[in-house]
């Protein structure tokens, strides 16, 4: 059972600003993270990647801050920083010395009442995005597989379905005054959180929190785009060409339960029985019985989403396999869990497994040097999508709760193929290999 | 927000508040009578445990007569032992919440595990399992050497993977670090008993180093260690001796065309010192400035200022025997040239004119502040005990790091800088399409091409 429990307080700001504060005094480095509830499934229509673009604008400049003195303050003062952007949320996060503390929160603070940014700024970030996606994508084997392919074949409804990373043109397009308005619907107090965790006490650390946030006026509620899915009544298929690896890859999506609900958690555990590293099914099964598979993997942002969701699992497949082989290799593996009930001596180890990687992620998350990156995250994300951060000492419980039953009708009532999609990525060329 | 200047007076970032003492945990360090050397550290925030027994031999070994055997080894030491079968010792792991990893880099072979604290008697036991009694089964190798096969086919069409491939050919020359990935042909060229000679000969007590990390009192955890590996004994292995690597003078091309490409991949570097050489520390407090942070002068250039690239950075990469500096960015096929002449108009300002007082100041709390975030997690705190006690760095490394940084001076930035970024001699790899970028690559000097298999052509 777990038998961790995590020290956290809340207050908010009169401006609607959450405040979330763990102390933990293992070291003497705090890590801060400011997360806007904001992400690319909700930008602009015609605008896409401007989520991220924008992103990048917050590291342009604010009123006391210029141009890369955000990141010199910051490396100076002996720490790290960067910023994610997401589904349904953006962060800019930082770990510094204790002592930098607020400094930190001075900066966050300067960037969410302030931003100044201006046209120059604007087109060198589209031209350095450009080049992230390049790198990330356009010039790599499998870049964006499948996070980009996937979407635009599950999914019908712009925001969940359209390229969230940006068509150029759409990046092209992009001006002043988007920055602008998105900064003034979005950026507001009154739809973000501030998180702070590691050494310090919280009374001091609320009271740095309110001398620098709580004069930022609150915006108007910002809207919040529908971003439901119309029923789905069969599978959903697409192809996407490979232009430099050399294996046939397959990613298959099934839609996840509503956050929170009971099947959630069951579908929850029913992934790490499929995954879950090489004693997962789906690795034991295609790669080290049958060897139709070279590589297998897959997994379900939950926490972190709080929209429609996928469960996706990726398959690198050797060539004398077809896809539809190496599909119904996979779809017995599926078959099994509408059939039979998971032994108990199966579900305990997965559940074992599943609360020793949920403390590694709490502990760190983003690497050795972004201490408890993971538990600023996951307060972040149930403070915005829950209402309460203390859910982090409780989420387990409904994981560890869900029983062979449950996960046996979880699987019969989500993982089939009205509620999945499948996307092929097969090479164009024999490659530089030949 | 405001786009227009303001002439309201900008208020000042607020001071730093007074610097809290960093303390690395305490460590034990013993060295069993089989040879083991043994460093443990307690830190007790969350109920879990990381460990990694380290054998001092890796690729490097035996690149001469079979390049990757080390890591094919590595591969099939987690698929069997003489009581456990491949697939349970994966369920032995899920049982202990463990995640296992075993690799082998160019100098070293490791075992690597992070588990639930409650299990650690297992997981000691699992690890010694590994290393003392793998068994190689036949048809684990056989699906091995396939998945390795698949797999480099796929790095040959990486990039950044080509051109750190490409580098380390043109500086190591004869010297086993040339070789970062093996032929398909010497992947078909392995043998079960080629695997197992080179497990018996390197994974010794004597030869290896085992680091634990995590929720445990480190009397007790010392006691089942000894319990667990006591009774462990085979002899060191020869070291394995390597050819000098090249001279080089003046700066050459190696241009490795991937047809097809929207970017190219530009990588420069040159020799320089490992981390034992007491110029380290300057070296890698110049590397912060030049290139090797988000507020660098490198990334301020060719990224904030001109676009150029995403990513752009530099490195001190230190091996066992040698180290080596590098610069990387992928760019668009346009300005590989205008990457360049930055890269090195960066590099000679470096090496011409000494750094500001605020620079300098800057650089210094940055590396010794990030050097401190890593105690706070398991994973850290690793990492820098297996740095001290693998490249046996002296026993208070840690402890005085941040003073040797801190005492750095200008004069010392601008030596590590004539020293190591070597802009005239300076080995540079282009890996993208010929036709595109060609041209370009002939102005920084004689330019040789490869295709993605290291075929001139």
């Amino acid at each position: 059972m777990n038998a961790l429990h995590i020290p956290v307080e809340h207050i908010t700001l009169a401006n609607g600003l959450r405040v979330v504060a763990a102390p933990d005094r293992t070291a003497p480095i705090v890590t801060v993270g400011v997360y806007y509830q904001i992400g690319f499934r909700l930008e602009p229509r015609g605008r896409s990647g401007f989520a991220h673009l924008f992103e990048h604008m917050m590291f342009q400049g604010s009123e006391n801050a210029g141009k890369m003195e955000h990141i010199r303050l910051i490396n100076s003062s002996g720490g790290l920083l960067n910023g994610t952007t997401n589904y349904d949320i953006t962060n800019y996060f930082e770990s510094v010395p204790s002592n930098a503390l607020e400094r930190v929160l001075w900066l966050e603070a300067d960037r969410m009442r302030a931003l100044k940014v201006d046209d120059e700024n604007l087109r060198n970030q589209r031209d350095v995005v450009k080049e992230e996606v390049r790198v990330n994508v356009m010039n790599q084997p499998y870049g964006g597989f499948p996070w980009l392919d996937l979407p635009p074949i599950a999914f019908r409804n712009w925001p969940n379905a359209h390229n969230f990373y940006g068509d150029f043109e759409d990046l092209d397009a992009a001006t002043l005054e988007d920055v602008r308005s998105f900064f003034r619907t979005y950026y507001a107090p009154n739809n973000a959180v501030l998180l702070m965790v590691g050494d310090f006490e919280p009374a001091t650390a609320f009271s740095l929190a309110r001398r620098y946030f709580e004069a930022i006026p609150a915006g108007p509620p910002p809207p919040r785009a529908d971003i439901s899915e119309p029923p789905q009544a069969e599978e959903r298929r697409g192809a996407v060409d490979e232009k430099f690896g050399t294996l046939p890859a397959i990613a298959i999506g099934y839609t996840m339960p509503p956050r929170e609900s009971p099947d959630w958690y069951a579908a929850g555990v029913l992934d790490r029985v499929l995954h879950g590293g090489r004693a997962g099914r789906v690795y034991r099964r295609l790669v080290l019985e049958k060897q139709i598979a070279v590589e297998a993997d897959g997994g379900a942002d939950m926490l972190e989403t709080n929209g429609p969701t996928q469960m996706v699992t990726r398959l690198f497949h050797k060539p004398e396999y077809s896809a539809d082989d190496t599909i119904a290799a996979f779809d017995e593996v599926i078959e099994e869990l509408h059939q039979k009930e998971i032994e108990p001596d199966e579900l305990e180890p997965v559940k074992v497994k599943l609360r020793s990687d949920f403390y590694s992620m709490l502990e760190g998350g983003m690497g050795a040097y972004m201490p408890r990156f993971g538990l600023m995250h996951y307060l972040a994300c149930f403070t915005l999508f829950d209402g309460d951060p203390n859910r982090v000492n409780t989420i387990l419980d409904g994981f560890l709760a869900v029983t062979p039953a449950q996960a046996q009708a979880a699987a019969q009532k989500y993982f089939v193929l009205r509620n999945r999609a499948i996307v092929t990525r097969r090479p164009v060329a024999k490659g530089a290999a030949q | 927000m405001s786009t227009a200047a303001s002439n309201a007076p900008r208020v000042a970032p607020p001071p730093l508040a007074a610097e809290s003492p960093v303390a690395w945990p305490r460590r034990t360090v013993r060295i069993l009578a089989n040879g083991l050397q043994v460093v443990l550290a307690e830190s007790r925030t969350f109920p879990k445990i990381s460990a990694q027994l380290f054998f001092r031999s890796g690729n490097a070994a035996v690149a001469h007569r079979s390049p990757g055997l080390a890591e094919m080894t590595a591969t099939l030491v987690r698929l069997g032992t003489a009581s456990r079968t491949s697939r349970q010792i994966e369920e032995d792991l899920r049982r202990m919440g463990a995640n296992l990893g075993t690799s082998a880099g160019a100098d070293t072979s490791a075992i690597s595990v992070s588990g639930l604290a409650e299990f650690s008697s297992g997981i000691l036991e699992l690890i010694a399992d590994l290393a003392r009694n793998a068994s190689f089964p036949f048809d684990e190798l056989e699906r091995e050497r396939r998945h390795r096969i698949e797999s480099l086919r796929i790095e040959r069409t990486t990039p950044s993977f080509l051109a750190g491939e490409r580098l380390r050919h043109v500086l190591f020359g004869e010297h086993p670090y040339a070789i970062v990935a093996p032929t398909e042909a010497q992947v078909e060229a392995y043998t079960r008993e080629g695997l197992e000679d080179f497990y018996r000969h390197n994974y010794t007590p004597p030869n290896a180093l085992l680091v634990m990390v995590g929720d445990f009192s480190s009397g007790s955890m010392l006691e089942q260690i000894e319990k667990t590996f006591g009774g462990w004994n085979a002899p060191a292995p020869a070291p394995a001796l390597a050819s000098a690597p090249p001279r080089y003078t003046g700066r050459r091309v190696y241009l490795v065309h991937l047809p097809g490409t929207v970017q190219t991949q530009v990588l420069a570097g040159n020799m320089a010192i490992t981390r034992r050489d007491p110029g380290w520390f300057r070296l890698a407090l110049a590397n912060s400035i030049y290139g090797g942070a988000f507020h660098s002068r490198l990334v301020l250039n060719i990224r904030e200022q001109k676009g150029y690239t995403y990513s752009p950075r530099s490195g001190a990469n230190a091996l066992r025997q040698h180290g080596y500096f590098s610069v990387h960015a992928a760019v668009r096929n346009e300005v590989a040239a205008a990457t360049l002449t930055e890269i090195f108009y960066e590099m000679d300002r470096m090496r011409s004119l000494p750094v500001t007082p605020e620079e300098l100041d800057s650089a210094r709390s940055y590396m010794s502040g990030v050097f401190s975030l890593g105690v706070a997690t398991h994973d850290g705190v690793l990492g820098q005990l297996s740095n001290v006690y693998l490249e046996r760095l002296p026993e208070d490394y840690l402890e005085t790091y941040r003073d040797k940084i801190r005492a750095l001076t200008a004069d010392d930035v601008l030596a590590a800088a004539r020293r190591h970024f070597d802009s005239a001699n300076a080995q540079i790899v282009l890996v993208g399409d010929r036709d595109q970028i060609a041209a370009q690559a002939a102005l920084f000097g004689p330019v040789e091409i490869f295709d993605a298999h290291g075929n001139r052509i």
